[in-house]
């Protein structure tokens, strides 16, 4: 069985050398000149205002969080929708299942007010 | 194809103790949402309970009709039921002991009760998997809902570090556990514990290096898990900052959990690979044993002295699993029984006695329990001597159950170190007897409420339930025994 | 179940009705303790008539353990001595225990459940069972209701009998293991049949498990440090039962398990164990001698007493044995007796201090007549108990090893030495003002603890015939086993039907 696994290996050893030769040479052939301008962040040309890493309100992670369970867990949906026929009558079954689990936390977590900015 | 996907209503009806589980916890939440905050949450508990007992009823009821689920995920055997009662036993007890605690601290909210119910409904997964992904996932679901209980009081920074430290520890545990059933799965190409089973068993099976890899990084996963040395460092800390009725549950229940699966899986599939892991397992148990009861020698604070005992009995526990036979498996069942029962029931006492905050959970803070509150004392005197090991006791019982398995396996050195070790264990169990009995009585004990009735629920149940299993332990034993006669061998 | 099936149960139906009376009400507790213990030693006077004084039912069939126990010659007159030393204890706690007395009173009969338990258990997990819940409640009446130095006197206790009792509990596992079961006499006809043996190193370890949980109780020198420790701190009850019926576990338990489980064993260790009896004999007199506390002197002469039991018991023969359990009998009525007596001074001069005393029997002549008869009775004195155990252990020391006789017999002579001085100090010589202000006579309730154990010391002195038969006989068993499948030559003649009839006129 290991042989099976061969290529994998020497995909990784490629992997591991390739960005080592790239950047040795890369310093090896480039003009070496720094200067303040070329580490600050680049957005468009636009000078930068503050650092990037300010603090911002936890309120941004309750919508990251709302945005997982009810955009992202869709996705489920998707391959169902994919194998409708095949899965016949089960597959209504079981995604309703989902669906309802679903719409119970999105009654919870309207009820707690998830949904109120304030 | 599409027709047979439809699980026999006999397979649904296997899973019903879980089902009520979720719909309970679920029925909670929404319960909870449309009353508002302004009603009490005690109804709420009392929601959670009724779905415990309807739950403990249909594990007892669908013992009557053993076997697998859902393409053989789940198996349901006496195994699974044995420890199906303990894990619903615990959350029952937990609830009973939480009432007063949590109004106290002001967080009687109905997500406590919910996550209750949704660990026990995890470790009712892990117990009755017969497939590695299954176990994962009640793992899961136990673990995550337990991190969150014990993060349940916000501003309490103790608590706080308590939840992440578990969060993380556990996390990475679970890490490990993966990645072992990952390389079994790469080494069987199943996941399924009565295929991988054969698979092993075959004369062109699986290479015993890969095996042995996988078991080695399963066992870190379950030792972080059960708590046993060297993965032990971070019970104590979790233990001492988690609310109490949670430390309580996490004690007990998803610890017993872990073993379950812990037990199944080493006892199954890597049964034939035995004589690898049984050096290992003995120097674990030794080692849990050793640093449990010498670290708890020392400390003042009755949770963290109790976390120390908790390494302690893992340790015990793992001797019978050492022993890698039928009675050891079923001495393993039978002390996490007893272990569970006296464990939560003194920490329901440490629930009862630390007052607003957790002020008081020094051992000095026991003085005067004894004549101040006997019947509470003589419930705490009926655990610790179980926790010791004293006759009449299930811990006791227990103990000598583990220790008649092991010397059967002619582990005779582990057997006698594990004796003196719970010699050793005698004296701090025994500091708590001497302040709660010997001392003037204290701050702490002087402006006691009166015992409330989920408390004393919980406390006399428990202590009813040491002394039954220490007295007429026949029943209990005769149940593990042909339980642990089900199992892959 | 037979009548002892239910008879041993009676103390732990006696301690679950007592935790149901209101703690408030101390006199009822008080008058209920002394009724329930009454009645217990009532009935266990029908022990010596009724037969068959045995039950054998199961109790966790999965394991084969049972519910077996029986009484023999050997285990009777300690279970007489246990039953009428309990309400005794509650006589003489009628005063001095004001505090918590509905714990103290259930904390005695739960001991009292315990110690019957051991004496008449014939399962080895039953008899481990009663020996550990023997536990529980003494170190609650030393570590509650003791003195000063009471909590580590009480944890001593507790951790060095526990820890010496694990490794006897992982034998008696073993055992089971060979033997299959735990029935100590299906174990004992197992071995006499050469059906079950032990290795000699198996045997040597496992008497040796055993041996040490025993001598911690004895306790055999140099495991006793525990024993002043506890007495000194105990309360007057806890000493007495104690001194009285606690120490007689650990000698009894080698006679009956150690013996005749590994015979082969036990006679190749006894050369050491009896010379560490007399150190212990001499020692426990000599330090005695020195004590200024007069409860540590007592304290120290039951360790020079239990000694002889020891020494009497590893002599080997008929003499021996005989005057062993003999000898167990009377340090339990005597040394019982000893510590109700300083129980009483204390009670008055609130000291146990030799200094604090002195001409004591001029305020109080009857106690200082009752002291001085037991006193000599634990001298040793003719015509009271002592004399005879000691003879007859002496006798079959003599037996064995004539050596060991001449040294054991010195601390004959240092025990009067001791006791008589101190008797000396205490209650002759000036009357300190505090003394003569202080004492009183003997009060009814006194009178009645201590009257039947005078009674008894005298009728063991002038009428062993009363108690020697039942326990020759028993004896003679247990000398048997160990001679049977013992591989070498044993010197022991074997026993004559006649022997206990000319021991008792020895004695006399």
């Amino acid at each position: 069985m290991p042989e099976g696994y061969l290529p994998l290996f020497l995909f990784l050893i490629v992997a591991m050398i390739f960005p080592v030769v790239a950047l040795g040479f890369a310093k090896l052939l480039r003009p070496s000149l720094p200067s303040g301008a070329k580490l600050e962040a680049y957005e468009c040309g636009i000078k930068a205002a503050s650092n990037a890493r300010g603090r911002y309100t936890v309120r941004f992670y309750i919508v990251a969080i709302l945005f997982v369970i009810f955009d992202v867990e869709t996705i489920f949906l998707f391959p169902w929708a994919v194998r409708n026929q095949a899965l016949g009558w089960f597959g209504v079954a079981e995604i309703a299942v989902f669906l309802l689990i679903l719409i119970v936390g999105y009654v919870w977590a309207y009820r707690k007010g998830a949904f109120e900015w304030v | 194809m599409p027709a047979n996907l439809f699980p026999a209503p006999v397979e649904i009806f296997r899973f019903l103790p879980e089902i009520i589980l979720a719909l309970g916890g679920t029925l909670i939440m929404v319960l909870e949402a449309l009353t508002g905050d302004r009603q009490p949450k005690n109804a709420l508990g009392h929601v959670s309970l009724a779905a415990l007992f309807a739950a403990l009823v249909a594990a007892v009821a669908v013992h009557g009709s053993p076997g697998p689920a859902f393409s053989s995920m789940l198996l349901v055997d006496g195994f699974a039921t044995f420890f199906r009662v303990v894990v619903i036993a615990v959350g029952i007890l937990t609830v009973f002991s939480s009432y007063r605690y949590l109004s106290r601290e002001g967080a009687n909210t109905g997500e406590y009760y919910a996550l209750v119910l949704f660990s026990v409904a995890g470790q009712g997964v892990m117990v009755t998997a017969n497939e590695l992904i299954m176990i994962f996932i009640g793992l899961e679901i136990s673990s995550i809902a337990t991190y969150v209980m014990a993060g349940l009081l916000r501003d309490d920074a103790r608590a706080n570090e308590s939840a992440l430290k578990y969060f993380l520890l556990g996390s990475f545990a679970t890490a490990f556990l993966l990645y072992g059933i990952a390389f079994l799965y790469g080494a069987t190409g199943t996941t399924n514990l009565t295929a991988i089973r054969e698979t092993v068993l075959r004369a062109d099976g699986p290479s015993p290096l890969l095996l042995g890899l996988a078991a080695a990084l399963m066992l870190v996963g379950f030792g972080f898990k059960i708590s046993s040395a060297p993965f032990q460092m971070w019970a104590p800390d979790v233990y001492q900052g988690a609310p109490t009725p949670v430390t309580a549950f996490m004690s007990a229940g998803p610890k017993a959990a872990a073993f379950a699966i812990f037990l199944r899986v080493f006892v199954t599939i890597f049964e034939p690979i035995g004589d690898r892991w049984e050096p290992i397992i003995w120097v674990f148990a030794l080692a849990s044993m050793t640093i449990g009861n010498f670290a708890a020698l020392t400390q003042s604070n009755v949770k963290r002295m109790l976390a120390y005992s908790s390494i302690a009995h893992a340790g015990y526990v793992l001797v019978a699993l050492c022993a890698r036979s039928d009675i050891g498996t079923a001495a393993a069942m039978f002390y996490l029984a007893a272990y569970a029962l006296m464990n939560v029931g003194a920490f329901a006492v440490v629930a009862y006695i630390c007052g607003k905050g957790e002020k008081y959970v020094g051992i000095d803070d026991l003085a005067g329990l004894g004549s101040r509150r006997p019947a509470v004392a003589a419930a705490l005197t009926i655990f610790l001597c179980s926790l010791i090991g004293v006759p009449l006791t299930g811990g006791f019982f227990g103990k000598f159950y583990i220790f008649k398995a092991a010397l059967e396996s002619k582990l005779i050195w582990l057997t006698v170190l594990g004796l003196l070790n719970s010699a050793v264990a005698a004296y701090y169990y025994l500091r708590m007897l001497v302040v709660m009995y010997m001392r003037e009585p204290g701050e702490a004990t002087e402006n006691l409420e009166p015992l409330p009735a989920g408390l004393r629920t919980a406390l006399f149940t428990s202590a009813a339930g040491v002394l039954l299993l220490g007295i007429f332990p026949s029943r209990i034993l005769e149940f593990a025994v042909q339980s642990a006669k089900l199992f892959g061998r | 179940m037979s009548f002892l099936g239910w008879f041993l149960l009676t103390p732990l139906a006696a301690f679950l009705l007592l935790l149901l009376l209101p703690r408030e009400q101390e006199k009822t507790i008080r008058v209920a303790a002394l009724a329930l213990s009454l009645a217990i030693f009532g009935l266990s006077l029908g022990l010596l008539a009724g037969e068959p004084r045995e039950t054998d039912l199961a109790w966790i069939p999965e394991l084969n353990i049972r519910y077996h126990v029986a009484v023999d010659g050997l285990s009777i007159w300690l279970i007489l001595l246990t039953t009428l030393l309990t309400p005794i204890s509650i006589l003489i706690s009628w005063k001095y225990i004001d505090r918590r007395v509905k714990e103290f009173h259930a904390f005695l009969l739960l001991l009292e459940f315990g110690v019957l338990g051991v004496f008449a258990a014939m399962d080895l997990f039953l008899f481990y069972v009663y020996w550990e819940v023997g536990l529980v409640p003494m170190y609650f009446l030393i570590g509650i209701w003791g003195h000063d130095r009471r909590i580590y006197a009480a944890v001593k206790f507790f951790l060095y009998t526990m820890a010496a009792s694990v490794l006897m509990l992982a034998s008696i596992i073993y055992v089971y293991q060979r033997a299959g079961t735990f029935d100590y006499p299906a174990i004992l006809a197992m071995l006499a049949s050469g059906k079950l043996t032990f290795t000699s190193l198996e045997q040597t370890l496992l008497f040796l498990a055993f041996f040490v949980a025993f001598a911690v109780k004895v306790p055999l020198f140099p495991l006793h440090t525990w024993l002043p420790d506890a007495h000194v701190e105990a309360p007057t009850a806890g000493s007495v039962m104690l001194a009285s019926v606690l120490l007689k576990l650990g000698t009894y338990g080698i006679l009956r398990f150690c013996l005749p489980m590994f015979p082969t064993a036990a006679r190749e260790n006894a050369g050491w164990i009896a010379v560490l009896a007399i150190v212990g004999i001499v020692y426990g007199a000599l330090v005695a001698m020195v004590q200024p506390n007069v409860k540590k002197l007592v304290a120290y002469s039951s360790v020079s007493h239990l000694g002889f039991v020891i020494l009497g018991i590893f002599s080997f023969n008929q003499q021996g044995f005989d005057g062993a359990v003999y000898q167990m009998l009377n340090h339990g009525v005597s040394t019982g007796a000893l510590f109700m007596l300083v129980g009483y001074l204390y009670e008055r001069r609130h000291s146990l201090e030799i200094q604090d005393y002195g001409g004591v029997s001029t305020p109080a002549p009857w106690l200082s007549t009752v002291f001085l008869i037991t006193t000599l009775a634990s001298i040793g004195l003719p015509t009271l108990n002592n004399f005879v155990g000691e003879f007859l252990v002496l006798q079959g020391a003599a037996q064995a090893d004539f050596r060991w006789a001449v040294f054991a017999a010195t601390g004959v002579i240092l025990s009067a030495c001791y006791m008589l001085w101190m008797y000396q100090r205490t209650f002759y010589g000036e009357t300190p003002e505090k003394v003569t202000h202080q004492m009183t006579d003997l009060n009814g309730r006194e009178w009645a603890a201590i009257l039947p154990l005078l009674a008894l010391m005298v009728w063991m002195g002038t009428a062993a015939e009363t108690f020697l038969p039942r326990i020759s006989a028993a004896n003679r068993l247990i000398l048997q086993q160990t001679t049977v499948n013992v591989p070498f030559n044993v010197q022991t003649p074997a026993p004559r039907p006649d022997v206990a009839a000319k021991e008792i006129a020895d004695a006399r």
